[in-house]
């Protein structure tokens, strides 16, 4: 009986490796397991539409080390136990890089992934304390957190006023939800530090009424509004500012907003809105115009144009950039194929990576795994978007001790 | 011929109140109670993991909704609010180094004292209105969850949940994890199949029919309504602690908000009021078939070659989900329960009774 079982072992083995050896190219696969049809769609299909489309242009090149790149698009209905059965089924499917863009399924397959030992990448989702490397081994939440990304608007304020923010107030208007409630503990401590006034206006989901929050800031009269909302919420701040006659120029967003929401304004009307965000906005991108040009112009789009034109397409972009990039090093590091551990050494070489000017530099290490959580702010002019400030990373000091205290709670 | 009803006589009462009245439906719940315990070592670990496990705990939690509205008859739209707080007490007890065993029992204690408490309140309305109450304790839920960041584990709302452990053995493997559930839902159906046959069940029913007309027949109402609303509160309690642990292993917020409520909800409808079978058929309906649709819609769209747009793709999956829906309750309003009972009926003794017609 053993004989028999170690035999057929054997010739399992050689089954295995002669077709191993005939499928040379097999795929650099990314599981892309997206919310398509429910609450994140306002993004998804922009994000899920640059990423196949750089894979494509990626495969046009060569693929990666000679090997194509494929991304494998699921949707899971933002539900988390959708989420964890795509993780699941992808996961057999010898997938090791994963990227959910929805907070509820990364956090649901964040404890499954530390196990397994696979990449989570969670850019702008999911915990912010995962950019902790040194809890969080598997987890790269690439790009700003919430609390670095509100770190830096207090840091384009603190510019705005010369460094003196003393007689300066700061209304913080959010979605009250963990979402929009994750900020301000980072912006209490920096007005504790910086001496400005904090003024909170919670507006209740989904945001269709905040005609309260807005009269009492009328009384208030803040000198910015930091905003933490989505989609059709900031077109139902920016009438009641008109209501209120609060200049659209005190408006600061959240990475969250993009062109679909200044058409709704009415481009006219947005002049002025100000916005964090960690990509390029706008057409004039080399690695965009380089896609239109081979494949939107060819007819090999993964969709329509549309959808190209949208801050969302940009940010996709960089996110996926990102992960072809990590794989790229990963196989100048260790060969081919590559493996969780060695795409995981290849993400932590990154330094001062931009994808060609698309985005803040990153540059991530084996303890930093946002790779440095810079932002700018940008301003829409009524016709694009003009950067108002570098690439800042401000305050990171106590953005850092917020995160070290938060990820510090996980393993106990 | 499937069911052999040759020489099934029920004589007296102790005979005629058997959970299973035909030897075959034994057989069947016999075989397909040996197949869930083989299942670990016959099902790909995919499916175990990802389908068959949620589907049990699921059921379970059905099960116990289905105690309250399909047998009490009480409509209750805050289901997954009183799961919260038994899955978030059972963690925090189970962090707090309470062993597992009694933190699923503190878990499903905290979530009967919460649900009958609020039930004191909202059963002095019935139907309708007693449906936007329990509605209104969700949101309530909903609320607390989402501004203690005590209850559920700082500003990122994510509580971890400690390694499972039962009768001092760490549950770490993917086998484990399903014996757990399957013990769980197998523990509540048989509750469920014998609560037909006790007072309290008949008592439950005679409310749900007319609540005035059970008082005159002696039967307290209001008591029994709130020992419906406290003994599903406890299955949903110990489901809810049982889903974090076997399954998501952390708990956030989303697991347990209002359309989570609402899904259960239709589980139960979708399988039948006070059907014990149809509650597994309804939720794997409501649960499975959406992923399973999807897998079908991609791969069948993939093998053809289409080019279809993502978008698209993840809308069909959908659209086919919700005709399935409407299609089921219009072929049998009474749920996917009621079908299976009709074919069984139909099957009974077939195919003697073609013999007439």
């Amino acid at each position: 009986m053993n004989q028999l079982t170690s035999a057929l072992a054997v010739i399992s083995m050689m089954g295995g490796l002669i077709t191993g050896s005939q499928v040379m190219a097999e795929p650099f696969k990314v599981g892309v397991c997206y919310d398509l049809s429910k609450a994140y769609t306002f993004a998804t299909p922009q994000v899920s539409q640059a990423a196949m489309d750089l894979a494509k242009l990626t495969n046009m090149k060569g693929g990666i080390g000679g090997e194509p790149v494929e991304v494998i698009v699921r949707d899971h209905g933002n539900e988390p136990q959708r989420g964890i059965e795509c993780y699941n089924r992808l996961s057999r499917e010898g997938v090791f890089v994963f990227d959910t863009l929805s907070t509820p399924v990364s956090l649901a397959i964040l404890p499954r992934a530390m196990q397994d030992e696979r990449i989570l990448m969670q850019s702008l989702v999911g915990r912010g304390d995962a950019v902790d490397g040194t809890v969080f081994d598997w987890v790269y939440p690439v790009g700003p957190t919430y609390w670095g990304q509100a770190a830096n608007d207090i840091g384009y304020i603190k510019q705005l006023h010369d460094g003196d923010l003393s007689d300066v107030k700061v209304g913080y208007i959010y979605f009250d939800y963990p979402f929009g409630q994750e900020p301000i503990e980072i912006l209490e401590t920096l007005a504790e530090k910086e001496g400005f006034e904090l003024l909170l206006y919670p507006v209740p989901l989904p945001g269709s009424d905040q005609s309260g929050a807005w009269s009492k800031m009328r009384r208030d009269k803040p000198d910015h509004v930091i905003s933490w909302m989505l989609g059709g919420a900031h077109v139902v701040a920016s009438k009641e500012m008109q209501r209120n006659r609060i200049p659209m120029e005190k408006y600061i967003s959240v990475n969250w907003l993009n062109e679909v929401d200044i058409a709704n304004i009415g481009a006219k009307a947005a002049t002025g809105l100000k916005r964090g965000t960690n990509v390029v906005g706008g057409l004039d991108v080399p690695l965009r115009t380089e896609i239109i040009s081979e494949l939107y112009d060819t007819g090999q789009g993964s969709g329509p144009l549309a959808n190209t034109q949208d801050v969302y397409y940009n940010t996709g972009l960089a996110m996926y950039s990102i992960i072809f990039e990590a794989a790229r090093r990963a196989v100048e590091l260790e060969g081919l194929p590559i493996t969780a551990q060695s795409y995981k050494a290849g993400l932590e070489t990154l330094e001062k990576y931009d994808a060609n000017g698309l985005m803040a530099p990153i540059t991530v290490t084996s303890e930093d795994h946002g790779g440095g959580g810079k932002t700018r702010i940008e301003m829409w002019d009524g016709e694009t978007w003009v950067p108002q400030t570098d690439w800042i990373s401000a305050y990171s000091d106590v953005v850092w001790e917020v995160v070290k205290e938060s990820s510090s709670k996980y393993e106990e | 011929m499937f069911y052999r009803l040759s020489g099934v006589h029920h004589a007296n009462y102790v005979s005629d109140s058997r959970i299973f009245k035909v030897p075959a439906d034994r057989n069947l719940a016999v075989f397909v109670l040996l197949f869930g315990l083989a299942a670990p070592f016959i099902v790909p670990s995919l499916y175990l993991n990802s389908y068959m496990l949620p589907w049990l705990i699921w059921t379970a939690a059905a099960l116990g909704l289905n105690l309250v509205t399909g047998w009490a008859g009480q409509l209750h739209l805050g289901y997954a609010a009183v799961m919260a707080v038994g899955a978030y007490s059972a963690i925090h007890a189970a962090r707090f180094g309470v062993p597992w065993e009694f933190a699923l029992i503190i878990g499903g204690l905290a979530s009967s004292v919460i649900g009958s408490l609020f039930a004191f309140a909202a059963l002095r309305v019935k139907g309708l209105y007693l449906a936007l109450t329990t509605l209104a304790m969700q949101f309530v839920m909903d609320w607390v969850l989402t501004h203690s960041p005590t209850i559920t584990g700082g500003s990122h709302a994510s509580l971890q949940s400690p390694t499972l452990a039962l009768l001092g053995q760490e549950i770490t493997s993917d086998a484990g994890y399903y014996y757990v559930a399957f013990g769980w839902c197998v523990l509540v159906t048989i509750f469920m199949l014998n609560l037909k046959r006790t007072g309290l069940g008949r008592a439950l029913v005679a409310v749900r029919e007319k609540d005035f007309a059970a008082a005159i027949l002696g039967v307290n109402s209001f008591y029994y309504k709130i020992l419906a609303f406290a003994t599903s509160s406890f299955i949903a309690g110990v489901s809810g602690a049982l889903l974090v642990a076997t399954f998501f292993f952390l708990a956030a917020p989303e697991q347990f908000s209002v359309n989570v409520s609402i899904q259960v909800l239709a589980m139960v409808i979708v399988g039948g009021l006070s059907s014990i079978i149809g509650s597994y058929f309804g939720v794997a309906l409501i649960l499975l078939v959406p992923g399973l649709v999807n897998g079908i819609v991609a791969g069948g769209s993939l093998s053809l070659g289409m080019q279809i747009n993502v978008e698209t793709l993840a809308h069909i999956p959908n659209a086919v989900y919700g005709a399935l829906i409407v299609i089921i309750l219009l072929i049998e309003p009474l749920g996917l329960g009621k079908l299976y009972g009709n074919i069984r009926d139909y099957l009974m003794v077939w195919p003697f009774d073609q013999l007439r017609k």
